[in-house]
């Protein structure tokens, strides 16, 4: 007997769950696209040379047979700044793209992980300050709510007002103090600063900062917070949505090493892991050879799903399915075409996955006339109408 | 909203987590009442976990809040929010060797190029010997690392010590100390934005009874 599960970390997306999953693709799209963001659809497969960002170990990677290293993706950003760098390099204005892909990661056996799934995000290459940033973080906004999701909270953070918060220490010890947050040790970042020497004072005020969110932020004085309130402020202008969908969050730092500015993570009380993450990379691009400013979010649609379906939300409802039960195939074949020449959606013979569509059972009289499940007779176009 | 879920580790940091936690103002008079695992207090669920697994609950929001040693975080890898050290459950992670074997066991590896290394802490191990330069094989073994070099399976050992007194016993030297460790104080990252409200006066309590300590 075969092995017939998929491999570890892999996983079949059965009918109903890809009915829902395309819903939320076409919301993604229709509101990504009412920004101007424009799709594109690089390869699955990326050399690994350039800094990823990601550790090699978590790439799925694999020889070529020029002996060359290559790699599933891993994230699209990546791929984003790599053909920038190739294709727009010399380009002038703003370069608004947007996708929904999978990517591919490696994950520790057993933790239930999975290897493969989809992202759906933007980038928007070129314009920095405050309205370009506010326009990511609205789009997000607005595409969580599109979607149909309720009660999500943006969170908003500057990686950069945090790297001033330890200004009194070296570069190196600087480095030391963010690679320890990004870890989410903020016991550790704080024993290594003042194991370096930062004074007490400088200390509890980087602990407040650290601490600040919501209303508590405005109380930090610190180079970049006037720019987060701003930013927020004009998001909310962008998008009013839910009220309080921003919150304003400097303990917020990502475990990815290429921020540089604001960065922001959607959260949702049904999901133990942030939906979406995002912000500003304007190192990444640089270290493909183009220098250019970047920004942009991505959105892990699993969790958006699973969020989405805990909340109760289901995908909107489509036009019930017409299981014909044939009778001649002449007739059969006249009468789903004359159907489906009205609008009605029809499969031929009994049904095996519904994929949670509503089911119609009706049985063929002849090439016109239908029989339905209580009996009465009726013509293709009285069908169509009691189905519309 | 739902109940604050806290993650206890049961084993030797539970009683000291009590003191802090009761100190703190919550309830934990019918944790360890009678076997069950899920304890609500008011506000508070108190969840009972073995330690190894409070890393992991608290990573995927399974609980919201948990008291486990640093030891366990190092070794998991799992991806939460350090708030609080907690002072107390203080243990080191050393590399041992036998105490009259170290010479030999340096010579060998001179000969051979690398050394055998038995340890309950693979990636604490790994991690460790990769950042000192030193080829070594690591040994999974699930308890009593000390045995090992007593019969030969491993040349130096990677434990967790709090004494040194189990060392000493199997005739074992310390030959460096990887890291210190004592409980801490970890959120799940979502949460700990999403329940702020909560979580952060939890934090300062508990952070300055152990300051005071």
């Amino acid at each position: 007997m075969p092995i017939l599960a998929p491999p570890r970390g892999f996983r079949d997306i059965l009918p109903t769950e890809a009915r829902e999953l395309r819903a939320i693709e076409r919301a993604l799209d229709e509101t990504f696209a009412s920004y101007g963001y424009v799709p594109i659809e690089p390869p699955m497969v990326e050399r690994v040379d350039g800094d990823s960002g990601l550790e090699r170990e978590r790439l799925m990677q694999f020889l070529d047979r020029d002996g060359s290293l290559v790699a599933l993706r891993p994230d699209i950003t990546t791929a984003v700044a790599r053909l920038v760098a190739q294709r727009y390099r010399d380009a002038a204005g703003a370069l608004r793209l947007s996708y929904f892909a999978p990517v591919f990661r490696e994950e520790p056996a057993m933790l239930g992980a999975e290897r493969e799934y989809d992202q759906a995000g933007v980038e928007l290459v070129g314009p920095s300050g405050p309205l370009a940033d506010a326009e990511v973080l609205a789009l997000l906004a607005e595409s969580l709510a599109r979607c149909g999701l309720r009660d999500a909270t943006i969170e908003i953070g500057h990686v950069g007002v945090v790297r001033r918060a330890f200004a009194d220490l070296n570069d190196d010890e600087s480095a030391a103090v963010l690679d320890a947050l990004r870890a989410g040790d903020h016991v550790g970042a704080f024993r290594l600063a003042a194991d370096a020497g930062m004074r007490d004072e400088a200390l509890g005020r980087a602990r407040n900062a650290l601490s600040a969110r919501g209303r508590a932020v405005e109380s930090i004085d610190i180079d970049g917070v006037d720019e987060l309130r701003e930013v927020i402020h004009l998001a909310r202008d962008l998008f009013a949505g839910e009220p309080l969908w921003g919150v304003p969050n400097l303990s917020l730092v990502p475990a990815l090493p290429y921020y540089t500015g604001v960065v922001f993570e959607a959260l949702h009380p049904k999901s133990g892991f942030p939906i979406a993450a995002g912000g500003r990379y304007d190192l990444l691009l640089g270290a493909f050879g183009t220098p250019r400013r970047a920004t942009g979010f991505a959105i892990s649609v699993p969790r958006l799903h699973l969020a989405l379906f805990e909340s109760g939300w289901r995908a909107a409802r489509e036009r019930a399915l017409v299981s014909l039960a044939p009778a001649g195939t002449r007739d059969t074949a006249q009468l789903a075409a004359a159907l489906r020449a009205r609008g009605v959606v029809v499969a031929i013979g009994a049904v095996a996955e519904r994929a949670g569509l509503e089911i119609v059972d009706a049985s063929v009289v002849d090439h016109d006339h239908v029989r339905v499940a209580d009996g009465r007779v009726m013509t293709a176009d009285e069908l169509a109408r009691e189905l519309a | 909203m739902s109940r604050l879920r806290f993650a206890l580790a049961q084993g030797v940091l539970l009683s000291d987590a009590l003191t802090a936690l009761r100190a703190v103002g919550l309830d934990v008079s019918r944790l360890g009442e009678d076997r069950r695992l899920v304890v609500p207090s008011g506000d508070v669920e108190f969840v009972l976990a073995r330690p190894s697994d409070i890393a992991t609950y608290v990573e995927r929001g399974a609980a919201d809040l948990g008291i486990v040693g640093k030891d366990v975080l190092m070794e998991s890898a799992a991806r939460v929010l350090e708030l609080a050290d907690l002072r107390f459950g203080a243990c080191r992670f050393v590399v041992a060797a036998p105490r009259d074997a170290l010479e030999r066991s340096l010579d060998e590896y001179r000969h051979l190029g690398s050394l055998e290394v038995a340890t309950k802490y693979p990636h604490v191990a790994e991690e460790h010997f990769r950042r000192r330069g030193i080829q070594v094989e690591i040994v999974k073994v699930a308890g009593s690392a000390e045995l090992a070099p007593q019969v030969g399976l491993a040349d130096w050992i990677v434990d967790l010590v709090a004494t040194g007194a189990t060392l000493a016993a199997n005739d074992l030297a310390v030959v460096e100390e990887i890291a210190t460790s004592t409980a801490r104080l970890i959120a799940n990252p979502a949460s700990y934005q999403l329940r702020r409200r909560e979580i952060a006066p939890l934090v300062e309590r508990l952070a300055s009874w152990a300051a005071a300590r």
